[in-house]
């Protein structure tokens, strides 16, 4: 058996290799530049608190990052399918299981590098431009269940809260892109679920069912739960058992994907 | 050479749905030598090798590369296997090198020196480096048998290989297809519906038709036999009087002006004789041998589509 870690570099080479992962990496750069500009320009100065500034920034670039990764992960599986090199993929002496699984990786340290662009990138303009505040009420909610700790608690939470979103996210256009073999419909899906979650939330916030709390929408955004509020009010909901349920979705969404990915015959 | 064979088939059957694509399929191809796998379009010939190379589940039947079953040891059976499945699909975004290194890094054989080597072999030195959307149809079949070679396989696999290739390409493709079978003693299953071109490059080919193999046959072998009756076709200055001549030779006729027999080689030096010897001034004698096309015509019933 050979090194795994070969084929996560022949998918890292695959992403970086092209120059749209370049140029998504730069926008990367940019929007926080950009939002930062903005607020310079209109507000005419520069009393701004950097943690403000930068959970903002995180926010918005959250969902740049995510289309992103979507993008990727739909082309990771399905471009494959349609440009042909599938084939000349499988045919080599891994299992399906183990190149579907390099995939994986590679979009998860995409992602990952993305977000901790976004960190660096955000946290060094906004210090630069507005110097280091020293208030971070002023950031944290008051009913937050880490207020009063250190600002760093709140970003760091605030990070891996967003990162599990992107991961189930990048789970489902995996998940479509190894199943429906089409990019578009991969993208155009899991951009929907991205947008539209806030969205349905509030619809299923309006019905008091008790199965509401168990859909995707519902828990995907673990940020409420750092404001110190959960994603339905009505319902009794925990971090906890947001996180069991997105684990759930998880292990369904990877499984279909693995599932079809290796037993369906590549005819095309 | 090992008495494993490369490939051996046995009753390899693929139904979608309740069409049977592949029908009791069973065939060896013995180290070294070149296996030709011919059927008309839609006969199930890339389907077969789809098989053979697990992009396809097979219904029944099982499929042992070099005696490893591609059902239950794939890693195994795979690192003995190198193929191209129909075009060459490589990723046009990265350069000639950088996809041999993909591919070589799934393989733990392949040294850079290999790499190197098999560049050279396929003559792409001077352009390895370009990215892959700028390279010919005839490049990227080079590059296609770089990497299908470069793990020193023992059986390789091509799915068409001549398609797109200019005569000179097909020319050096087939010699180092032989060459490959003879030095490194390979084993090479070639499909093809292009006939004339199994018939110079082949050893044996199996003929299929509507996804059930009708004939396997030994192309090398009936050429040397002497006892065979071929016809003959004797060029002559009077076909009419030359016919008179052999009177005694019921098969004796006359073909778009050119005097033809059925007979051994012993009987057409003799014919040659008797013609001379009766004032006949013969300018050249042919034989028309059957090409594989048409003994192919003649088994498929001229069929185009399986």
């Amino acid at each position: 058996m050979a090194n795994f870690w070969k084929l996560v570099q022949n998918e890292n080479m695959k992403i970086y290799r092209r120059i749209r992962a370049w140029i998504m990496l730069g926008f990367v750069v940019f929007v926080p530049v950009l939002i930062s500009a903005i607020y310079i320009i209109a507000s005419g100065d520069n009393d701004a608190n950097n943690w403000e500034m930068m959970k903002l920034e995180t926010t918005i670039l959250y969902q740049l990052i995510t289309i992103f990764t979507v993008v990727k992960a739909a082309d990771s599986v399905a471009g494959e399918f349609s440009t042909g090199t599938i084939k000349l993929l499988l045919i080599r002496p891994w299992s399906r299981s183990m190149i579907l699984l390099s995939k994986f990786v590679a979009l998860l340290l995409f992602a990952l590098l993305q977000m901790a662009l976004c960190f660096v990138v955000t946290w060094g303009l906004n210090a630069a431009l507005f110097g280091i505040s020293s208030d971070s009420s002023a950031v944290i909610p008051a009913f937050s269940p880490v207020a009063g700790d250190s600002v760093w608690v709140y970003i760091g939470l605030l990070y891996l809260y967003l990162f599990i979103a992107q991961v189930m996210i990048l789970s489902v256009a995996f998940m479509l892109s190894a199943a429906f073999r089409s990019g578009g419909l991969a993208i155009g899906l899991s951009i929907f679920v991205l947008l539209s979650g806030s969205f349905i939330t509030g619809m299923l916030s309006l019905t008091e069912k008790p199965w509401v709390k168990y859909v995707l929408f519902a828990n995907v955004d673990l940020t409420s739960y750092l404001s110190g509020s959960t994603p339905l009010p009505e319902q009794n909901m925990t971090l906890g058992f947001s996180l069991a349920v997105l684990a759930g979705y998880f292990i369904v969404f990877n499984l279909v994907s693995w599932l079809v990915f290796v037993r369906r015959d590549v005819a095309a | 050479m090992s008495l494993v064979p490369a490939a051996r088939l046995q009753d390899v059957t693929k139904r979608i749905g309740n069409r049977t694509i592949i029908d009791r399929v069973s065939l060896e191809v013995y180290p070294g030598e070149v296996f030709g796998f011919l059927g008309p379009n839609g006969s199930g010939k890339t389907t077969t090798i789809r098989m053979m190379v697990g992009l396809m589940s097979l219904t029944s039947g099982d499929i042992a590369i070099g005696g490893h079953s591609v059902k239950t040891h794939y890693a195994e059976a795979a690192a003995q296997v190198g193929a191209i499945v129909e075009n060459p699909e490589m990723y046009k975004y990265l350069t000639g090198y950088e996809n041999l290194v993909h591919y070589a890094r799934m393989n733990p054989s392949v040294t850079r020196e290999r790499i190197d080597e098999v560049i050279k072999l396929v003559g792409l030195e001077g352009r390895i480096h370009d990215k892959v959307k700028k390279y010919s149809l005839g490049m990227r079949q080079r590059l296609g048998v770089a990497q299908a070679v470069m793990h020193r396989p023992k059986l390789l696999i091509l799915d068409e290989p001549t398609n797109g290739l200019d005569p000179a390409g097909i020319r050096e493709l087939r010699d180092y297809l032989r060459q490959l079978a003879r030095e490194e003693g390979t084993s090479v299953f070639v499909s093809s519906h292009l006939l004339s071109e199994m018939e110079l490059m082949c050893d044996r080919v199996a003929i299929l038709q509507k996804g059930q193999i009708i004939d396997i046959r030994s192309i090398r072998g009936a050429e040397t036999q002497t006892s065979l009756e071929q016809i003959a076709l004797f060029e002559v200055d009077h076909p009419q009087n030359a016919l008179g001549v052999l009177e005694g030779r019921g098969d004796a006729r006359i073909e778009d002006g050119l005097l033809a027999i059925s007979a051994t080689r012993d009987q057409i030096a003799e014919t040659n004789r008797r013609l001379v010897e009766a004032g006949i001034r013969v300018y050249g004698i042919r034989a028309k041998t059957k090409s594989l096309e048409d003994q192919f015509l003649e088994v498929t019933g001229g069929e185009t589509i399986g």
